[in-house]
């Protein structure tokens, strides 16, 4: 097969079995590769119900068409499982060197199984599997688990995904850290590998995929390349390179969206202090880093030693994870954020999910849900920045209160309980992105209906539409004009484009290509791809073909969280937001669930899911091919 | 004075772009294997991308025992093809790994500087990570920036003394 490795190694490490089975192109051509490809097998083959930490779930770590050729953009990986921190679908994507040099050693996906009796790491070379012990690894923090490996393989180019003690903690917020601080940090993978004993998988190859039309292949991407076609979208001009995705920090900021102290806000008047433009004056900025055969190099590594030692090697801060750390929890000493952000990536944890714990922490602690008894004399004021490094650490090792928000706040609202749901910034269990949705209506509807939980990456509507267009997937100035592309609008064709733009993000997270670097974040168009991916596959497949099956992959993704239970009433978003905005240019504006609820109405209409319910229809799931979903879910005694 | 391809190691980002259009330009090819340039990436270190540094007395020319290597008049070293056999004493001579074997045609490939004008450093992302200059010229540069350096100190050294 042209543009695969064309298999699947499935690694049981109850038994220490180690199968290769054939990617045949049919599923390919469904599925794709990345989020499609993880959805099927973990849709066919997890048991409905099961516990996430348990040998029963299965860790998917799954590289697309896309992932290896050489463009900007192109080097993603899909890690999936049932969530531990959510209990339904889980997913994350990281970028970076490890996609590409995994499919360079033989496969498409890796399907991991059952629990190691004790720690191991898989060690994978040109189609050799190695299950390895790694009981000396255990402990050890991630960037440091990577050199070992590198020395116990005697490869220093292997390429190694890791977790940390969080991970080994079963912190249900834990990461798998990949390379130099690429991250798949969503919805608790690393948990997933710690609950298996396994703590890294190392890839390393020189096998060479095959592909369809190599020629014409390589006209279009060198022609894209001359163009710098990945840096001529609206939403980043050169931004990403000077200040990174943080240019993002002044701008909610100034336009009154900047999540700030658990949400009860959304501008920090600390702002200038921790901001993006601070930092690339500051010179703490030692070096930037990007991605294999990536011009846009949005990664930067920091360096400080006054008043906290921050390392480098773990220091690369994004704009989710700086707002998270700062305005979120109120922290506007720059060192402090950077140390917080370090830790989290020493440790293996999700920053956002982090963040969000420990703001909700200091909301609790004000309000006298929890005291200095309960933090061990830790004073969580909201901006204590001494207290905030510390309490990032002690969830990591699990430790006082600690282990409680290393549960997520959702668990760990539920156990302190008087109220203290309230104060719980989640959606299904997803601890919310750092983005205000009073602001953003579309936002609003992306956090209710992300198959993750709350989620900004898997649709993402207002800001990046709002002046742009995309007429070869139907979003053009007729089918919407300009007024119902507005942040503040909330009605029928808002919700239809969230779909087109759930549909489209499902294919991206498939292929599986950088949000950064397409239309319309990034400059790429879809278009482009599709060439690509034809003259990969040989394929004739059409942007429609495309679409239908991004579709397909939501769907199924959807119809794997309503095995697990999840119906209208769990697409939900917290309270607070029924709250109206108190400053800013938004001031007034508020999400009630009368608006939600509206939205909600229109979305599954437009989906074609059942409207009482929120489960897909059976006629939508034959038109999709997805007829055998639809036969389980009855099956189940879930009506569609 | 010989113009070759030389990299900076303090701006280059290891991205790889100069591999894949090598071998792009070169082979029409995605196989970076074949590219005449190579980075070496050392990821918490930095990255450098290495090709022919057109040695004044090229080992590798010694080296072939079949005499298929040779220097021209700007300093690229020839491969004559039909003498070549990709014995590979050239690879083991050259102390910068500028020399590989093709994987299909089983001779050696060096890079030929694209006739004067070298893709990898027309397409290099980030400024000044790859030029195509003359060692003077690359020496005058950190010359330049150190002095520059100096003369800052200086500055303010006086600026504080008034």
């Amino acid at each position: 097969m042209f543009g695969y490795m064309g298999r699947i190694l499935r690694i049981n490490l109850t038994n220490e079995k180690v199968k290769e089975e054939p990617l045949e192109e049919e599923t390919a051509r469904k599925f794709i590769g990345g989020r499609g490809l993880g959805a099927k097998i973990l849709f066919d083959e997890l048991r409905p119900g099961i516990d996430p930490l348990s040998p029963e779930n299965k860790l998917v770590i799954a590289t697309g068409v896309v992932t290896g050729i050489p463009f900007a953009g192109n080097s993603c990986h899909s890690v999936m499982a049932k969530s531990p921190l959510t209990g339904i679908w889980g997913e994350s994507h990281a970028k970076g060197y490890f996609g590409p040099e995994m499919k360079h050693a033989g496969y498409d996906a890796i399907i991991v199984e059952g629990k190691a009796r004790k720690p191991v790491y898989i060690w994978i070379c040109d189609r050799r599997v190695e299950i390895r012990d790694a009981s000396n690894l255990w402990g050890k923090l991630t960037r440091e688990t990577q050199k070992l490996i590198k020395k116990d393989v005697k490869d220093e180019m292997a390429q190694v995904g890791c977790i940390g003690p969080a991970g080994e903690n079963l912190v249900r917020t834990a990461n798998v850290l990949f390379g130099f601080n690429h991250v798949a940090g969503r919805t608790g993978m690393g948990a997933v590998m710690g609950s298996k004993n396994l703590k890294a998988i190392a890839v390393s190859g020189t096998l060479k995929v095959r592909y369809a039309n190599e020629e014409k292949l390589v006209d279009i991407l060198l022609t894209k390349l001359n163009e710098k076609e990945a840096l001529k979208g609206p939403y980043w001009p050169d931004t990403l390179y000077k200040i990174g995705s943080l240019a993002d920090f002044s701008y909610w900021q100034i336009t009154g969206r900047l999540p700030t102290m658990n949400f009860r806000k959304c501008q920090f008047a600390g702002y200038e202090a921790v901001s993006g433009e601070t930092l690339a004056k500051s010179g703490y900025v030692i070096r930037h880093d990007t991605c294999p055969y990536c011009y846009v190099a949005c990664n930067r590594a920091v360096e400080i030693h006054y008043p906290y030692e921050v390392d480098p090697e773990y220091a690369t801060p994004e704009y989710e994870s700086l707002a998270a750390l700062s305005s979120l929890c109120m922290i506007d000493n720059m060192a402090a954020v950077l140390k917080a952000i370090e830790l989290c990536n020493k440790y293996g944890m999700d920053t956002i999910s982090t963040g969000v714990a420990v703001a909700f922490a200091m909301e609790c602690y004000e309000k006298g849900l929890i005291t200095e008894k309960d933090t061990e004399g830790l004073d969580l004021s909201w901006g204590n920045h001494e207290s905030f490094v510390q309490l990032v650490e002690k969830i990591a090792k699990r430790e006082g209160i600690g282990n409680l928000l290393a549960e997520g706040v959702k668990r760990a609202a539920e156990k302190i309980g008087k109220g203290a749901e309230e104060f719980a910034m989640h959606v299904k269990g997803l601890e919310l992105p750092m983005h205000e949705i009073r602001g953003m209506k579309g936002h609003g509807l992306a956090y209710a209906t992300s198959n993750r939980g709350a989620c900004h990456l898997q649709v993402e509507t207002d800001d990046l539409f709002e002046g742009n267009l995309c007429p070869e997937i139907g979003i053009d100035e007729k089918t919407f004009p300009r007024n119902t592309r507005d942040k503040l609008y909330a009605g029928p064709e808002k919700v239809k484009l969230n779909k087109i733009i759930g549909d489209l993000f499902a294919l991206f997270d498939s292929l599986v290509v950088c949000k950064w670097t397409v239309y319309p974040c990034g400059g790429t168009k879809i278009t482009t791809l599709t060439e690509i991916i034809n003259a990969a596959t040989g394929w004739n497949i059409t942007i429609n073909e495309l679409m239908k099956t991004g579709e397909r992959i939501f769907n199924l993704c959807r119809a794997f969280n309503v095995r697990e239970g999840i119906t209208r009433k769990d697409d939900m978003l917290p309270k607070r937001f029924t709250e109206p905005l108190m400053e800013g240019p938004y001031k007034g504006e508020t999400f009630t669930e009368e608006i939600l609820n509206k939205m909600l109405d229109y979305f599954y209409e437009f989906r074609g899911w059942n409207k009482q319910t929120g489960v897909p229809t059976r006629e939508k799931l034959e038109e999709l091919e997805l007829g055998y979903v639809a036969d389980q879910l009855e099956n189940l005694g879930i009506s569609c | 004075m010989r113009k070759l391809v030389v990299c900076d190691p303090d701006k280059c980002l290891g991205c790889q772009i100069c591999e894949f259009v090598c071998s792009a330009v070169k082979e029409k090819s995605l196989d970076s294997s074949l590219s005449r340039i190579h980075v070496v990436n050392f990821e918490n270190l930095g990255n450098v991308a290495m090709a022919c540094m057109l040695c004044e007395k090229p080992p590798c020319v010694t080296a072939c025992p079949r005499r298929a290597l040779h220097q021209n008049e700007e300093g690229v070293i020839q491969v004559d093809e039909t003498k070549c056999n990709g014995c590979g004493w050239c690879i083991i001579a050259c102390k910068f790994g500028a020399i590989t074997l093709h994987s299909k045609r089983r001779t050696v490939t060096i890079c030929d500087l694209c006739d004067g004008e070298p893709e990898c450093v027309k397409a290099c992302p980030f400024e000044g990570a790859l030029a195509y200059a003359t060692l003077e010229e690359v020496a005058h540069k950190f010359r330049r920036s150190t002095v520059v350096c100096i003369l800052q100190e200086l500055a303010d050294k006086s600026k504080r003394s008034v």
